[in-house]
């Protein structure tokens, strides 16, 4: 047993306490969602005087909801199968053959990693190809912008899956698409599902792509769902405070169910990439 | 097995998105940034040097340089202490440790943009949770017009950053502290070392590569912060929490295209130039490896 001149009740008081300062936010917005026009502007932490449930009522009546929740269901889930295939396929020849040519690829997506997006430019370029305000648009763009991080994770991945399985299995005849899909694939899962959940947190929580790329209101994500919504409620706190938990509402029960993985997935991938 | 026979078109769909839409952009930007490109007139004109000279002329881009780079270095500096204190806290045999590691955790799977929202309701100069917790313990000194008040707006922008991303560097300090075997630790407190010692001589060498992770993350992020500085102040009082990103907001959505995308060229060489040496670090840790 290790001595200590601490007391681990002590640490666990302060963890707590801590605690508290990110849960109380949400608690904030949770109680005054029930909360008439007036006592919501308010902002306080008390009960609610008498719980108006009507909030959540005007919330689910508006169309836009549910939309927004299908555009950025769709967005996250097409950009995630994009980001990890083109980012593997690319990071394995990267890793396995070298060369010059791929030496320099995988240079220009470090540097991706590291400067930010040209954004009007590139509302330009959406323009020029005729995809300006599509959803392909907007999944080639957030493709761009991931690809970087997930190249590097990978790379750094793949370097611990040992080149004699690819020996081998080249030996026994199989092709280099199957042996992508059935050796190296299976192999670097792990940090695959690392990629879907930086992938899907980034594309999911992002105002800045779809607030500058998406023009026609039917295309757009939740988010921008909220920052609307919020533009036109200003006035009645109660209503925006329950839209809020609506919308934050699926994402906290993921992270619940996924918090083992998504922590996991961070932490294996973080430290060995 | 022969390098060269492993397919290079594996590559190409990657290399021709990533072409395409981000180093294309980029490329285009550099001619845009040299005209007149306004969204009122009918043609874009080549104008040289004018956007920059004009821009170095603006005292607001001065203020979004300045307010760009504090706000990046408080962030990195903050996040990464208050992250590391987590991570050792949580790292002791706590009963609710995971529950608390969760929560912690939290803040960052919820949008930027909803997270300041939250937090306009909660710096309320006269109900803000903030101002009445320092109220009621008499602390009226502390109360403040925490983000209409230009001596301290910048420092709530940068506060409630941290609020939002410290859980991050926690868990990537945690994973860091995995690694560390734990008869080390124990080897050097039977030699009489006290906790700061360890940590100092046995934690924290071995920290290095988390640490680097963190650092790296935190300072690209925060250079180019928006959401929350949008939400919060838009970039106000006067221009004391301009950052790149709402400057470049404001002149978009007045029509300045060229203009705006001069200021985003120059957010691209500041970021360039920060980057490249931990580029560089980066590196040198692929090498030990």
């Amino acid at each position: 047993m290790r001595s200590r001149k601490y007391s681990p009740l002590l640490l666990e008081l302060l963890a707590i306490c801590l605690a508290l300062l990110i849960l109380i936010p949400f608690f904030m917005i949770f109680i005054n969602s029930f909360k008439d026009i007036r006592e919501s502007a308010l902002f306080g932490l008390s009960l609610p005087s008498n719980w108006v449930f009507s909030n959540y009522e005007e919330v689910f009546n508006q169309d836009n909801l549910l939309r927004g929740f299908k555009n950025s269901f769709l967005l996250s889930a097409l950009v995630v199968v994009s980001v990890n295939f083109f980012a593997s396929m690319a990071a394995f020849v990267i890793q396995r053959r070298g060369g010059k040519f791929l030496q320099g690829v995988y240079l220009a997506f470090i540097m991706g990693l590291i400067v930010p997006v040209s954004i009007i430019p590139t509302i330009r370029l959406m323009d020029l190809l005729h995809i300006k305000g599509s959803y392909l648009s907007i999944i080639m763009y957030y493709t761009a912008v991931l690809l970087p991080f997930a190249v590097f994770l990978l790379v750094g991945f793949i370097k611990s899956v040992p080149r004699e399985l690819d020996e081998a299995a080249i030996l026994e005849g199989c092709g280099y698409f199957r042996l992508y899909f059935k050796i190296i694939l299976p192999l670097i899962s792990t940090v695959l599902v690392t990629v879907s959940i930086v992938v899907i947190v980034s594309v999911w929580n992002d105002f800045f792509g779809p607030f500058y790329l998406v023009t026609d209101s039917t295309k757009w994500t939740i988010v921008l769902q909220v920052f609307n919504f919020v533009t036109l409620y200003s006035t009645n706190w109660g209503v925006v405070f329950a839209f809020m938990i609506v919308v934050i509402t699926p994402v906290l029960i993921i992270y619940l169910f996924l918090q083992r993985y998504i922590i996991d997935g961070l932490t294996a991938g973080s430290v060995k990439g | 097995m022969e390098r060269s026979k492993y397919p290079l078109y594996f590559s190409f769909p990657a290399v021709i998105v990533f072409l395409l839409f981000f180093i294309t952009p980029t490329i285009i930007g550099i001619y845009y940034s040299f005209t007149d490109w306004n969204i009122n007139a009918d043609a874009i004109k080549f104008i040289g040097l004018e956007n920059y000279k004009e821009l170095f002329n603006e005292p607001r881009l001065k203020q979004a340089f300045i307010n760009t780079l504090i706000f990046a270095a408080a962030v990195t500096l903050l996040q990464n202490a208050v992250g590391l204190a987590l991570a050792l806290l949580l790292n002791e045999k706590l009963k609710l440790r995971n529950l608390l590691r969760m929560i912690f955790f939290m803040p960052y799977v919820i949008a930027p943009l909803v997270i300041g929202y939250i937090f306009r309701a909660i710096y309320h100069p006269e109900h803000g949770i903030v101002n009445q917790f320092f109220g009621l313990l008499g602390m009226d000194f502390m109360v403040q017009d925490w983000l209409n008040d230009p001596r301290f707006a910048l420092f709530t922008v940068i506060m409630t950053d941290i609020w939002r991303v410290a859980g991050f560097s926690m868990v990537v300090y945690l994973a860091g502290l995995q690694f560390i075997p734990k008869d080390l630790t124990e080897s050097a407190s039977i030699d009489g070392a006290n906790y700061w010692t360890r940590f100092k001589h046995v934690v924290f060498p071995l920290l290095a590569p988390a640490f680097t992770v963190n650092v790296l993350l935190a300072m690209i992020g925060s250079m180019k912060v928006f959401e929350i500085v949008m939400v919060l102040t838009e970039g106000g009082p006067g221009y004391t929490t301009e950052v790149f990103y709402t400057y470049i907001r404001n002149t978009f959505s007045s029509g300045e295209m060229g203009y705006a995308t001069a200021i985003n060229m120059l957010l691209f060489v500041l970021v360039t130039l920060v980057g490249i040496p931990v580029l560089l670090a980066m590196k040198k840790r692929e090498v030990e490896m």
